[in-house]
């Protein structure tokens, strides 16, 4: 019973994930905006944009395959299937056994498989390119994120998400496992890269000097669309989680025996969550878009930092 | 490795002699057929008979535990000779990789040879196919240094033959070449690595290396380690000696091809495996270094092989560079568990057995796969070549579907089988803490950054791949033409993507059976019942923890999220929409063609220019303008960049250019006199006495 109990308030976690997801991406929408003294559109506006492409008719392209048509599904199922394994607002994922956060990754790494192929089924030239910088950079983002996890792993113990979770609340911050301090500045940048923010990537142009992610998903359009959107933004918002509840740990409930702790919890990963997007919003008016090939430097900053973490944990 | 009861059960010795006659029939019953299609089904159907006479043997035998000892009938006339067949566990799990993957290339093979028809001889084809699967087969069931060589080497002619078959290309005849030669060196050293074993033991029988009295002194091992890693690296394609690899294997008709990397290569790591776990077990922490010379050998060679695997054009080609890659992962995951028995981590060194063995495996299932879908390629289209590719996917749609289950499941994504041995790998990757030794520990970590790094690249490469082949407009008119391929083809691919699809989300099958073969830890003996799982044990810093995963489970979770994401779209989006079809958003232009969609070679654009210090990638541009006096209107301009194998031109291009200068520098005392000659007799003799005196 206390089993089926704990499936369902998971299950009830990971729903939350996926329908507050494009809340995220509305709040650091309009922060941007403030920030740049404009007044912007409304946080909920992300939720209308939804709604609207669900409704609308689709245009598909004469040249794509079954590949384009099938992808928009294959990548949300990838991300809902990951939204599963994260522990957000509570200590634990009920699935912790079934998948750990190399499973995350893996699901991460179908649907950015899909999206590429998306980008060259179409065959524009938009699409290429954009499958060809993701190819590049994606491929350095592994390494650093990679060896991101194994510092995290080896000062907190193991791959399983919910033990990492619960050895991270338990521990007394930074000073005590400085390693973690250089695994926090490469997940920081890693997080950037995979969300497609700037300076890597700008979310929100439509000029091919600048396109990544857009680029490649250039000719959906009505539901596939929606749900492409959907899915990037509950891939930035698990990956926000992951940060908070990896490194700052603080407020995490120990238990669900009391529902206060939980609500607490709840509030304060909510908080959290909302003051790192400020924080990545913030950070992405003061930055310009990188050079496509200066991005290497800065996932190599990645790499070395959590090298760093590496040695300093051995040492 | 754990010693069972031997049995010489009836039933297990009839499967070993049908399934070698079924070889020895497919090889001689088309000899007696004229028509060219009845020469290859009468080779084909009896290799994949006898590949399932070996799936049942290799299986029974792996689950059971058991051994099977296989005495010949003239053994009793000449005992000095001790030649048998002895097949163990870990012979066992190799002669199922054998025995999966030519299940599938044989059916592939009926279809597949019809491009031969009128042209070339499918009796030979039939011929060296099945001589070479059997000879691999006699290889992992060999037991002495005699019949073990006998076998290679009939492995190595019998493909160096199939690497030639289309000898009328000049470029085939190179690369045949080029792999006899580096095969004999290989040998050279595994022979070198036997000898020694043999002065120490007195016997040629693997029986008395195993449990050689008194135990062997380190030195002894040590040389026998090294010469047989680059021996059978060699063999396997392990970086820098992998030169061979990327031009013998798309020289060979592409069902050989498969064959050739999904399971030649794995003759090696058996024998790898079966001289570093077997015969030379490291004990003690002296011999941790083998295991690290393993594990930068392996994270280079999978770099490597993986960086250059992204940039190539040539299908086949870029296939064979990502077998130097697998190879690299199989040797790492081995050279992990090396270094954790060292250090006397038994568990842990399981785990990383089972990361290198079960790796083997997927790779025999995904790169048959994936050579097979190239050979689909290449039979509809006729080029190998992705930048005359495109649009596949449309024109044959089953080749596309397994391709794309095989690109899915070499980019170790979830839920296919790849991801199953990666998760080891990586796992065997973060117990490296558990390494006495910092100096260690540091390496293995950055050992880790070359194996993400590669699987970051991977999933690049086999994004092009299936991308520009597939995909988008077709770029030349033999993509336009291309049709799907006779059935049997497809019946063979499906074999194979099969095989992916199960030991993805049913590692208990692949697992359990790994485990029972190798006498691994009884933690992996669970997994045989569904739904289990994965698991590592951690313990650091006063913290336990366990991490695993289970694909059944993952795999229904997928499932489910797909229903309840079809459940929403449908009740969400409730008013019917439309899907209107229109050509591809031009900038209003009109008129996109495939000359503007991306090439293989623009797509890994930024990736050869990250990596440029190990392409060197050179550029020249041409243009020819209307007139000289004018050069800003120009008639045409052609642009051609060009990559270079480093190890080519660098390693092997600087030996083979020294040792030809030597050897003509030698011909000078090649006068054609005779006199001559008989003085260099005579010195020969005058020294070689003067030798005898100061020695006695």
């Amino acid at each position: 019973m206390a089993e089926a109990l704990t499936i369902a308030v998971g299950i009830a976690q990971t729903s939350a994930i996926v329908a507050l997801a494009p809340l995220l991406t509305g709040v650091m929408r309009k922060v941007k905006a403030r920030t740049q003294k404009r007044v912007g559109a409304s946080v909920l506006q992300p939720y209308y944009d939804l709604a609207k492409l669900m409704k609308k008719d689709e245009v598909v392209s004469d040249q794509s395959s079954w590949v384009f048509r099938s992808a928009p599904w294959v990548v949300m199922v990838a991300m809902i299937t990951a939204a599963l394994f994260v522990p957000a607002f509570l200590p634990f994922s009920p699935f912790g056994t079934v998948g750990d956060i190399l499973v995350v990754l893996g699901l991460f790494g179908l649907a950015r498989f899909f999206t590429m192929l998306v980008g060259l089924d179409v065959a524009s030239t938009f699409g290429g390119l954009g499958a060809s910088r993701e190819m590049m950079i994606s491929s350095l983002t592994e390494p650093a994120l990679f060896l991101t996890i194994f510092v995290v792993s080896l000062s907190l113990g193991g791959t399983n998400l919910s033990s990492l979770v619960g050895a991270a609340a338990q521990y007394a911050g930074f000073a005590e496992a400085p390693s973690m301090l250089f695994a926090l500045i490469a997940f920081f940048i890693v997080l950037l890269a995979e969300t497609g923010r700037l300076p890597f990537d700008n979310p929100a142009t439509h000029l091919e000097l600048t396109m990544v992610h857009e680029a490649m998903v250039l000719e959906y359009s009505g539901k596939s669309l929606a749900m492409v959107q959907w899915s990037q933004s509950i891939k930035q918002l698990l990956l926000f989680a992951l940060l908070v509840n990896l490194f700052i740990p603080a407020g995490i409930p120990a238990s669900l025996d009391s529902g206060w702790s939980v609500a607490a919890g709840a509030a304060g990963f909510v908080a959290k969550v909302v003051l790192l997007a400020m924080l990545v919003a913030y950070v992405e008016t003061r930055a310009a878009k990188w050079r496509l090939f200066r991005v290497p430097d800065l996932l190599a900053m990645a790499i070395a930092s959590s090298m760093i973490g590496v040695i300093f944990f051995y040492l | 490795m754990s010693e069972t009861a031997l049995i010489i059960d009836g039933g297990y010795l009839i499967l070993f002699q049908a399934a070698a006659l079924s070889f020895v029939l497919g090889a001689l019953l088309p000899l007696a057929f004229r028509k060219d299609k009845n020469a290859s089904v009468a080779s084909f159907a009896p290799a994949a008979l006898g590949s399932v006479l070996t799936i049942a043997l290799a299986a029974s035998l792996a689950i059971s535990g058991a051994t099977l000892e296989v005495p010949l009938p003239f053994a009793a006339a000449a005992p000095e000779i001790e030649f048998q067949f002895y097949i163990d566990g870990m012979s066992a799990f190799f002669m199922l990789i054998i025995g999966l993957v030519t299940l599938a290339v044989s059916i592939y093979s009926i279809g597949y040879s019809s491009e031969y028809y009128g042209k070339r001889s499918i009796k030979a084809l039939g011929l060296l196919f099945n001589l070479f699967v059997l000879s691999m087969i006699l290889v992992t069931a060999s037991d002495n240094v005699f019949s073990f060589l006998v076998f290679w080497e009939a492995m190595s002619l019998a493909s160096f033959f199939l690497v030639i078959y289309e000898h009328e290309n000049e470029s085939n005849i190179k690369s045949g070449m080029t792999y006899i030669v580096m095969t004999y060196l290989g040998t050279a050293f595994i022979l070198g690595a036997f000898l020694a074993l043999y002065f120490q033991t007195g016997s040629l029988s693997f029986d008395s290396f195993r449990s050689s009295e008194p135990p062997m002194p380190a030195y002894i091992r040590d040389i026998v380690f090294v010469l047989a890693l680059v021996g059978f690296g060699t063999k396997a394609g392990l970086v820098p000696l992998h030169l061979w690899l990327p031009q013998a294997h798309p020289s060979a008709p592409s069902n050989v091809s498969a064959l050739m990397s999904a399971v030649m290569i794995k003759m090696a790591i058996y024998g790898l495996v079966r001289v570093t776990l077997d015969f030379t077990s490291p004990s003690s922490p002296d011999s941790a270094w083998w295991g690290m010379l393993m594990v930068v050998a392996g994270s280079a060679s999978a770099l490597i092989g993986v960086l250059y695997a992204a940039i190539e054009k040539d299908i086949k080609r870029a296939l064979a560079f990502s077998s130097i890659e697998n190879i690299g992962i199989v040797i790492l995951g081995l050279g992990l568990s090396v270094i954790f028995l060292s250090f006397d981590l038994k568990a842990l060194a399981a785990v990383a057995l089972l990361a290198s063995t079960y790796h083997s495996l997927n790779h025999a299932a995904f790169k048959s796969l994936l050579f097979m879908g190239a050979g689909s390629v290449l039979f509809g289209t006729h080029t190998k070549n992705m930048e005359k590719l495109g649009g596949l996917a449309k024109k044959m749609p089953w080749t596309a579907f397994f391709f794309l289950i095989g690109a899915i499941s070499i980019s170790a994504l979830p839920p296919l089988n790849g991801f199953v041995s990666e998760w080891l790998t990586m796992q065997a990757l973060l117990s490296s803490y558990q390494v006495p030794n910092v100096i260690l520990q540091i390496s293995i970590s950055f050992a880790s950054i070359a194996f993400a790094l590669t699987a970051g690249i991977a999933l690049a490469t086999f994004v092009k791949m299936f991308g520009i082949s597939f995909l988008s407009r077709p770029r030349s008119e033999a993509a336009v033409h291309a049709k799907e391929v006779p059935k049997t083809m497809i019946a063979g691919m499906g074999v194979a993507a099969a095989m992916c699809i199960a030991f993805g989300i049913m590692p208990f099958l692949a697992a359990g059976m790994i485990a029972s073969s190798f006498g691994l830890d009884p933690q992996f003996s669970d997994a045989m019942s569904p739904f289990s799982s994965l698991s590592v044990l951690y313990s650091a810093g006063g913290i336990e923890s366990i991490s695993s995963m289970s694909m059944p489970a993952v795999a229904i979770m997928m499932g489910s999220v797909a229903a309840a994401v079809v459940g929403f779209a449908v009740v969400a989006g409730s008013r019917k929409t439309a899907r209107r079809i229109y050509s591809t958003w031009d900038c209003g232009f009109g008129e996109l063609n495939e000359r503007m969609e991306y090439t293989a070679a623009s797509l890994s654009q930024p990736i050869r220019t990250v990596f440029r210090i190990l392409y060197k990638p050179r550029m020249a541009v041409t243009k020819e303008n209307y007139s000289d006096s004018n050069p800003y209107i120009k008639k045409s301009m052609r642009v051609e960049s060009e990559t270079k194998d480093v190890f080519e031109d660098r390693l092997y291009s600087p030996v083979v250019g020294a040792t030809i200068a030597f050897f003509d520098k030698i011909r000078m005392i090649q006068t054609g006199k005779v006199n001559a000659y008989l003085l260099y007799v005579m010195v020969t003799l005058a020294l070689l006495l003067l030798l005898a005196r100061l020695i006695s």
